[in-house]
C-alpha cells in the first residue's frame, strides 16, 4: 500500500467517527494500568465474573464467578445482577432487578469498579496510546519502591495500592552505613501525574542519599533540607507530607521525625499494644522558615514497625462511619494470619470493613519486622 | 460539599459543610478560591458542620490563605469538631492558619 493510499484510509475512518451516533459503549477499569482496561459492550452484552466464561473477568474474592450482566436496550446500557454474593453497585446504591448504567456512572462489582464512557474509535485509540504511557509511568514508580526483604536482622513488606493510574505516595528503607537501617514514607496531596513526579523527585534524591549538605541520620535535618528544596510556590502548589526513621542496631533505638504526618505504630512481640511514633512538624513545602525537630524511641527485640499513608485509615466504612488512625490501630492489633503478610492481612482488612469499590487515597504500608 | 459566602463587615465568611475529600475538593476548589481570594479582603471559614478533610482539602485551604496573604489579607478557620481537629493538628495546620473555637475569635484574628 502506498503512502498516499495509507493516509486516505485513515482520513476516512476518523470522518466516520464524527458521525453521531458512531460511539461505542465501554466499560472501563478505574483501578486499573492494564492495557485491557476497556470493554466494549456490543449488541450481545458482556458478563462479568471472577472466572471463564465471563467476559470480563475480575480476580478478587468478593466477585462471585457469574456476577453480573450488562447489555445494550436501545442505545442505553442496562445492568442486571446475576445473583451474586456480595451485590453489584451503581454509584454505591445496589442492584435490584435490572437498572439503567447511565454514561459516567460507576459500576462496582466486589473491589473493583468500572465506568461507563461512551467514546468514538478515535476516542479510544487516542485513549490506549494514553494508557500505555502512563502504564509505562507506574512501572517506573513501582521499579523504584524496594523489594520485600525476607531474610535479615530487618525484615520489611509492603502493600501499595494506588487509588489512581498514578498515586502520589512514595516509601523506600534500607541500609544508611553501618549499624544503622532508614525508613520513610512520602505522601504528596493529591494523585495523578504531579503528585506522581514529585514523588519520585523526592524519593530519587532519598534512594541516593543525596541532599545537599545534609547528614542523612539526622530526621530533623532530612525534613529542613527537603522543605528547602521543595516549597509549593516551585512546584505547583503541591507539598507533601512524610515520615522519616533511621534506626540505629547497636542501641535498638529509632530517631524518627514527622512533617505534617501521622504517626507510624511501633508494636512490641507480646503485640498487647501499638506505640505512637510520631512528633507534630509542619507539611514539607508550605513554610519555607519553618523548624523541624526529631524524636527517638527504643525498639524492644521483635518489634514491629508500621510506616503508612493516610489513605491507609481515612475510609468511610460500610456503616458509612469516617475511620480514624484509632480505627486502623486496633486492626494492626488484631491476630496475626499464618501464611499472610502483614501488609496483605492489613489491605485486606481495610478493604473488607471499607464501602465497596476502590479506595478515595492511594494506599501504602511498610511493616518492618526487628530481630 | 455545601458552600456559603457571606460578608460580615469587610471580612469574607465562608461556610463550609460535608466532606472536604478529594472529589469533594475538585468540585468546589475553584469557587471557593474565586469567592475569597479576589476581594483581598480578610476572611474566616466555618468548619462546624465538615466532618472530613482530606490532603487535598488541607491544599485548597494553604492555597487560599498563601494567596490572601500576598494582599496583606489574613485567613482563620474557626469550630472545627474533635475528628476535624485532629487532622488539623496531625499536619500543624495551625502553624500556617489560625484555627480558633467561636466566629467571634476568628474574626478578631483577621481584623486584628
Amino acid at each position: 500500500m502506498s503512502e498516499a493510499e495509507h493516509t486516505r484510509i485513515i482520513t476516512v475512518a476518523r470522518a466516520l467517527d464524527l458521525v453521531p451516533g458512531d460511539r461505542l459503549h465501554c466499560l472501563e477499569l478505574i483501578d486499573c494500568v492494564d492495557s485491557n482496561r476497556r470493554h466494549v459492550v456490543g449488541p450481545l452484552g458482556i458478563k462479568i465474573g471472577r472466572t471463564p466464561p465471563a467476559d470480563i473477568v475480575l480476580l478478587d474474592s468478593e466477585v462471585s464467578r457469574s456476577h453480573c450482566f450488562v447489555t445494550l436496550q436501545g442505545d442505553e446500557l442496562v445492568v442486571s445482577d446475576l445473583g451474586s454474593t456480595n451485590g453489584t453497585f451503581v454509584n454505591g446504591v445496589r442492584v435490584e432487578g435490572t437498572v439503567p448504567l447511565p454514561i459516567g456512572s460507576i459500576l462496582q462489582i466486589g473491589k473493583r469498579s468500572l465506568q461507563h464512557e461512551c467514546r468514538t474509535r478515535a476516542e479510544i485509540a487516542e485513549s490506549d496510546e494514553l494508557d500505555r504511557e502512563l502504564q509505562k509511568a507506574s512501572a517506573y514508580i513501582r521499579a523504584l519502591l524496594p523489594p520485600p526483604t525476607p531474610d535479615g536482622p530487618i525484615r520489611c513488606d509492603w502493600a501499595h495500592v494506588p487509588c489512581a493510574r498514578l498515586g502520589g505516595d512514595a516509601f523506600g528503607y534500607g541500609p544508611l552505613g553501618d549499624d544503622l537501617f532508614v525508613m520513610y514514607l512520602i505522601d504528596v496531596a493529591g494523585h495523578g501525574a504531579g503528585a506522581a513526579m514529585l514523588a519520585v523527585a523526592v524519593m530519587s534524591q532519598l534512594r541516593q542519599h543525596t541532599l545537599p549538605d545534609t547528614d542523612m541520620r539526622s530526621p530533623a535535618e532530612v525534613l529542613t533540607t527537603l522543605n528547602h528544596l521543595y516549597q509549593m510556590d516551585d512546584q505547583a502548589d503541591l507539598y507533601f507530607t512524610m515520615w522519616y526513621g533511621v534506626y540505629h542496631a547497636r542501641y535498638r533505638r529509632l530517631r524518627f521525625a514527622a512533617a505534617g504526618h501521622h504517626a507510624a505504630f511501633l508494636v512490641p512481640p507480646d503485640r498487647s499494644q501499638a506505640i505512637a511514633v510520631g512528633n507534630r512538624n509542619v507539611i514539607i513545602g508550605a513554610m519555607p522558615e519553618a523548624t523541624f525537630s526529631e524524636a527517638t524511641v527504643d525498639v524492644p527485640p521483635g518489634s514491629s514497625l508500621y510506616v503508612f499513608s493516610d489513605g491507609v485509615f481515612e475510609i468511610v466504612d460500610k456503616d458509612g462511619r469516617q475511620w480514624s488512625i484509632a480505627d486502623f490501630e486496633r486492626l494492626i492489633l488484631e491476630p496475626q494470619v499464618d501464611e499472610m503478610g502483614e501488609p496483605q492481612r492489613l489491605l485486606q482488612g481495610v478493604h473488607e470493613a471499607a464501602t465497596p469499590g476502590p479506595l478515595d487515597d492511594d494506599f501504602s504500608l511498610v511493616v518492618a519486622q526487628f530481630d | 460539599m455545601d458552600m456559603q459566602f457571606t460578608d460580615v463587615g469587610g471580612v469574607t465568611k465562608a461556610v463550609l459543610g460535608g466532606r472536604l475529600d478529594s472529589f469533594s475538593v475538585g468540585e468546589v476548589e475553584t469557587r471557593f478560591v474565586a469567592s475569597i481570594v479576589p476581594k483581598e479582603q480578610p476572611a474566616v471559614v466555618d468548619l462546624s458542620d465538615v466532618s472530613f478533610i482530606a490532603s487535598l482539602g488541607i491544599r485548597m485551604l494553604i492555597g487560599t490563605a498563601r494567596a490572601l496573604q500576598r494582599s496583606n489579607a489574613r485567613f482563620a478557620m474557626f469550630g472545627a469538631n474533635d475528628a476535624v481537629m485532629e487532622i488539623i493538628e496531625t499536619t500543624s495546620l495551625t502553624e500556617i492558619i489560625p484555627v480558633v473555637g467561636t466566629e467571634a475569635e476568628a474574626l478578631a484574628v483577621v481584623t486584628g
